[in-house]
């Protein structure tokens, strides 16, 4: 509160005031950092999951080979026969952020390798982030709010869910690329200046090279101004804002190689040009109504609509006919079902099936924001009194992310940011509100008899703009120690904007009292700020444990404490590596494609199908493979050059998702493309089961022998400890495949193809046949088997 | 696999039957029937034939085998439309768009008729083709003989509803049935008219917007619609719109009891998440009013006592959050220590 005092010690208390928050930002960047590092110290530092792992290996090329040969990577280790252009059809703004780390750091001689750069990526960004966070709430509500919001942000669990250190992916960049933007765009909108303008398209760029989620902003930023016209807060700021980035942020979208012509023909960009469009008419209006007379204007008025209406009755036509003439009227299903959110449930199986795509309930909230969930409102609120173009922005980015939210559960991430920036300000203003009290009266208390002072606080401050709270908000905006003479009129603008709101606002009650500052009781007030502190810390201690207990788990290294202490299982990494020191460079593993990625970043292998389900009837060929019986299978297998053939068990040691549990999907998508398989062979009246109930299509199919193939052997009984019951069939030898490796805990079971058997008849067959599978069984035995 | 042969034999057949009939006319009484069945098809809502007991003998009962159509049956139960969870009114009006599909790509078509039966007026038809589950969909081809015989829709057709219930149509009679029509939500005429409304109305709208008198430039209705579309989101009800969760559910135990709290975190009951949305906001505002407008009231005697009042509205309704939060999900915000420092 810059009371005019005395000059002197205003200017050092503003000193001591940017120091402190200087000092407290970095700290805040700490905390950020630290948060995320559960993840390192509980397991190690290893990269999490299964994209990431994809990330970590194109990172790798790109650190070896240069960034012209990760431009033009093609990728013959995947998807074999077929191979996928890396380079086209990857977001490349996490791999080449890192990769840039990694030179960084290598060029002053720090010898990082390109996995600790990768795992410690997302905690870095985070950071960013959090000051990005100060950044644009600064610019919406002032420094305290600021602040507030960044420490908030820094340790919000939603974000902590997509960035522990080790999950290197797209979103752990992105969601600082979103903020950062976003705050660009408010100062450009703030100050008018062309120079933040450029840097805003940038910043998109730099967002639309890391995620496919920048759709977001520039739909977002287009519905902002247009708000802003419609409710007549045009300003040529505001031309300045949105102009330069829908047009140097188009073309620069349209340079990442995945995005391209994308830019300019779907659906999804065509409100930024509609509303460019609509921006410039405006434009138009307001210029004339300038340099005409009023009597003139209204003239000019009627002829500018007509014509104006015409031309955006000929664009609107030409849009909605290209739209129009687009099959699924140029929107991605994704994007459907965020506008009708039924529309994924009704038509597409696929993404309605994956959790992350589910409508979240209630308690999501308070897992993912948890008391935020409570201090939003009344940032809502906060943003209103008053509206500025600033605050009109951080409503609507909450308000479209709070409702996207509640049709995926995955998009809480973009949430977080919103509700931090809001929880911020209600936060500050609270404590704002409650601390001047507790000041005011404590002064008084002590200084009673200097009964003017604390008088003269409150009159020195109505009299300027007749509240503190104001006050306040007004002095950061003003106090911006800031050049450009065209920021200096806008600001004029501004301000002669916000006392407009503010007398109207105000002026009825202070004409009563004007000598009376808005303060609060005192005991109340401190009951208060006590309530709102442990309030706070119970936010603290859930992101404590959400980052430590909830998010941490790498999936690639899993723990269970039972009775007798921690287990560790480690088998993926075992079977990856035996896969990278037994077999060939050249060998093909086909696996579900879940363990694509990991097989190839970790085996160095060539896999049938990963991660990247770019084609359908690829996967449904893997599909239809595990799901016939053996012949079959190894026929599909032999004519893709398989060698090997990977699959997944949990029931030896309870790891639930294992293959058997994710089967139904396999026979569903072979059964979407090769009609013969059904999915009511697999099914006992309605339900899936592999006991003796199973049907006996389901006990002869590949996946099943597979993961059976000698289990029976560990307890004697084969009791399944996934599905809590014993297997339906136990005694059976593999005719076209033989194991050769299975992992400590039986977690992978890697089997090799048979070589094809010379036709020979009668019984000199036989007698092969049997020696054979007594050898492929001897050759079990002496490969790693815990149970002997 | 089984199903390919006599799919292609049953295809022989008729077609060989068509031919002799149309030739030789042996059968009059089959022509008859396509002519019947096409005429009730013409007057029928949507070309879906309403059956009865009388009309399934006189058409497939009793009729000879193999008789020169298919029919396509959707069994009805009025008395069973009330329940959710059944969709019969949501896939009866599937199967109605299945059938003028069909019949706009194949407009002359005799060889397959969609028909429907109510169970209260048919209950005999029921027995005959052994249906004692809905929503349940039956294909009579030409040479079933016995109603039992005919061939069940499996529940998987019915998941993506017309578009998959096609393909069970396609596979079975080998008729193409073509790409699903599905009526546009407004009617062509409805589109212009809206249009000539907008139009007309734009010009009054742009200079009302101008002139900044309209309901957008009042703020209390921003915020206002600010913090509903919040409420909505965070009570989950777009969870309770997209699955279709009911508001409450009765208790199997005791029917007379209403169940409004659901345990476990996948699901919610429509009113749980409105009340627990009402917690989440009413603490908000509570902090928004003391904040913003409590600051200005003048007497200090109201001011303590809003100022209570919201302190304790605030603490319970927090409390009672993470008390159903607990309840529910079984999570206690908890602090974290390392083992070692136990």
């Amino acid at each position: 509160m810059a009371t005019s005092k005395v000059e002197g010690s205003s200017s050092l208390r503003h000193a001591f005031g940017g120091v402190l928050s200087v000092f407290i930002l970095l700290l805040i960047g700490v905390v950020a950092f630290s948060i995320r590092l559960f993840s390192v110290i509980k397991y190690e530092s290893v990269i999490h999951e299964f994209d990431p792992y994809f990330n970590y290996r194109v990172t790798q090329f790109l650190s070896k080979n240069g960034i012209y040969d990760f431009w033009n990577w093609f990728d013959d280790r995947t998807w074999y026969p077929l191979g996928r252009v890396i380079g086209g059809t990857v977001y490349p703004g996490l791999t080449l952020t890192a990769g840039t780390m990694w030179k960084l750091a290598n060029s002053l001689n720090i010898p990082l390798s390109v996995e600790t750069v990768c795992v410690f990526t997302a905690p870095i960004f985070s950071a960013f982030a959090a000051w990005a966070t100060y950044l644009l709430t600064k610019e919406v509500k002032g420094t305290g709010a600021g602040i507030t919001a960044a420490a908030i942000l820094a340790m919000v669990p939603s974000y902590i869910s997509r960035s522990v250190a080790g999950s290197y992916d797209n979103e752990a960049v992105a969601i600082f690329a979103l903020i950062f933007t976003f705050y660009l765009y408010i100062k450009t909108l703030n100050t008018g200046s062309l120079f933040y303008a450029t840097l805003n398209s940038l910043a998109y760029f730099y967002m639309v090279c890391s995620w496919g989620g920048y759709t977001f902003i520039i739909n977002l930023i287009p519905m902002h101004v247009l708000l802003c016209i419609v409710t007549g807060r045009y300003s040529s700021r505001l031309y300045i804002a949105y102009a330069p980035l829908v047009v140097l942020g188009t073309l620069l979208a349209a340079l990442v190689p995945v995005v391209g012509f994308n830019a300019v023909m779907t659906s999804e960009h065509f409100g930024s040009f509609l509303v460019f469009i609509i921006i410039h008419v405006v434009a138009l209006v307001y210029y004339i109504k300038g340099i005409l007379t009023p009597r003139l204007f209204k003239v000019a008025t009627t002829l500018v609509l007509t014509v104006g209406i015409a031309v955006c009755a000929v664009v609107v036509a030409i849009l909605v006919a290209l739209v129009a003439s687009s099959p699924t009227k140029g929107w991605s299903g994704r994007s459907l079902s965020l506008l009708d959110p039924t529309y994924a449930s009704k038509y597409i199986p696929i993404i309605a099936s994956v959790s992350e795509h589910q409508p979240p309930t209630w308690p999501s909230y308070f897992m993912d924001i948890n008391v935020l969930a409570f201090l939003v409102p009344a940032g809502i609120v906060a943003c209103f009194l008053p509206l500025s173009d600033a605050s009109s922005f951080a409503v609507l980015y909450l308000v479209t992310s709070v409702y996207f939210s509640g049709v995926m559960v995955r998009l809480m991430l973009v949430l977080a940011p919103a509700a931090c920036i809001m929880s911020g300000i209600a936060l500050s203003e609270a404590f704002g509100v409650l601390t001047r009290s507790m000041k005011f009266h404590i002064t008084k208390y002590f200084e009673c008899s200097h009964t003017e002072a604390p008088a003269k606080l409150g009159e020195s401050t109505s009299t300027e703009s007749s509240a503190p709270l104001e006050n306040m908000t007004k002095s950061d905006t003003t106090e911006k120690p800031e050049v450009a003479r065209k920021e200096k009129v806008a600001r004029r603008k501004q301000k002669k904007e916000k006392e407009l709101t503010e007398n109207a606002h105000v002026k009825p009650v202070s004409a009563k009292k004007e000598k009376r500052p808005l303060v609060l009781p005192l005991e109340a007030s401190i009951v208060s700020v006590f309530l709102l502190i442990v309030l706070g810390g119970l936010y603290v201690l859930h992101c404590v444990w959400a980052a430590a207990e909830a998010y941490s788990a790498p999936s690639i290294v899993l723990t269970s404490h039972s009775h007798d202490g921690l287990h560790v299982f480690d088998d993926f990494r075992e079977a990856y590596a035996w896969l990278r020191h037994n077999t060939e460079v050249d060998d093909k593993v086909a696996s579900w494609w879940d363990y694509g990625y990991q097989t190839t970043a970790m085996a160095n292998r060539t896999v049938i199908v990963d991660n990247n389900t770019w084609n359908n009837t690829h996967i449904a060929t893997v599909g239809t493979a595990m799901s016939s019986p053996e012949k079959a299978a190894w026929e599909i297998f032999n004519s893709l050059d398989v060698k090997y053939v990977l699959v997944v068990f949990g029931g030896l040691v309870g790891y639930p998702s294992d293959d058997i549990n994710k089967f139904l999907w396999m026979v569903r998508i072979g059964g979407g493309v090769f009609p013969h398989i059904k999915e009511a062979d697999y099914l006992k009246d309605g339900q899936y089961r592999v006991d003796a109930q199973a049907t006996h299509t389901m006990l002869n199919c590949l996946m099943y022998k597979l993961s059976y193939y000698r289990f029976v052997e560990t307890d004697g009984k084969g009791f399944d400890r996934v599905r809590r019951y014993e297997i339906g069939k136990k005694h059976f030898k593999l005719t076209h495949f033989e194991e050769v490796f299975t992992t400590h805990h039986w977690m992978v079971r890697i089997y090799k193809l048979k070589p094809q058997k010379n036709r020979i008849r009668g019984k000199s067959r036989k007698s092969k046949l049997g020696s054979k599978s007594t050898s492929s069984k001897s050759g079990g035995m002496t490969h790693k088997n815990p149970w002997n | 696999m089984a199903t390919e042969p006599s799919i292609a034999t049953s295809i022989l057949l008729l077609v060989l039957f068509l031919t002799t009939s149309t030739i030789s006319s042996a059968s009059p009484s089959s022509d008859d029937l396509v002519a019947e069945l096409e005429s009730l098809r013409a007057s029928s809502p949507s070309g879906v034939i309403h059956l009865n007991d009388a009309s399934v003998s006189r058409f497939l009962s009793t009729a000879s085998t193999p008789r020169p159509y298919s029919i396509l049956i959707f069994f009805d139960a009025s008395q069973l439309r009330s329940k959710p969870e059944l969709h019969l009114r949501e896939l009866r009006s599937e199967f109605g768009i299945l059938s003028d599909s069909f019949s706009k790509h194949n407009p002359t078509s005799s060889r397959l008729f969609f028909a429907e039966i109510e169970f209260m007026e048919s209950q005999a038809s029921f027995a005959q083709f052994g249906v004692n589950s809905l929503p349940h969909v039956r294909l009579v081809e030409p040479n079933h003989r016995a109603l039992k015989d005919s061939d069940p829709m499996d529940q998987g057709y019915f998941s993506r509803l017309a578009e998959s219930m096609s393909e069970f149509v396609e596979s079975r009679t080998g008729l193409e049935v073509g790409p699903i029509i599905r009526p546009p939500p407004l009617s062509r005429s409805q589109v212009v008219a809206l249009v000539v409304i907008f139009l007309i109305s734009m010009p009054f709208m742009v200079k009302k917007v101008i002139q900044g008198e309209t309901l957008l430039h009042d703020q209390k209705v921003w915020m206002g619609l600010a913090i509903f579309v919040y409420y909505f989101s965070v009570s989950g009800t777009m969870h309770g719109i997209i699955r279709g969760s009911p508001l409450f559910v009765r208790d199997r135990n005791n029917p007379d009891r209403l169940v409004f709290f659901y345990e476990g975190s996948g699901m919610q009951l429509g009113a749980e998440g409105f009340a627990v949305g009402f917690l989440y906001i009413i603490v908000g505002l509570m902090i928004a009013f003391v904040t913003h407008g409590l600051v200005r009231v003048r007497n200090v005697v109201t001011q303590r006592m809003f100022m209570l009042v919201a302190m304790a509205v605030g603490f319970w309704a927090v409390k009672k959050v993470i008390y159903l939060d607990n309840w529910k999900t079984g999570y206690a915000i908890h602090t974290y220590w390392p083992k070692r420092w136990r």
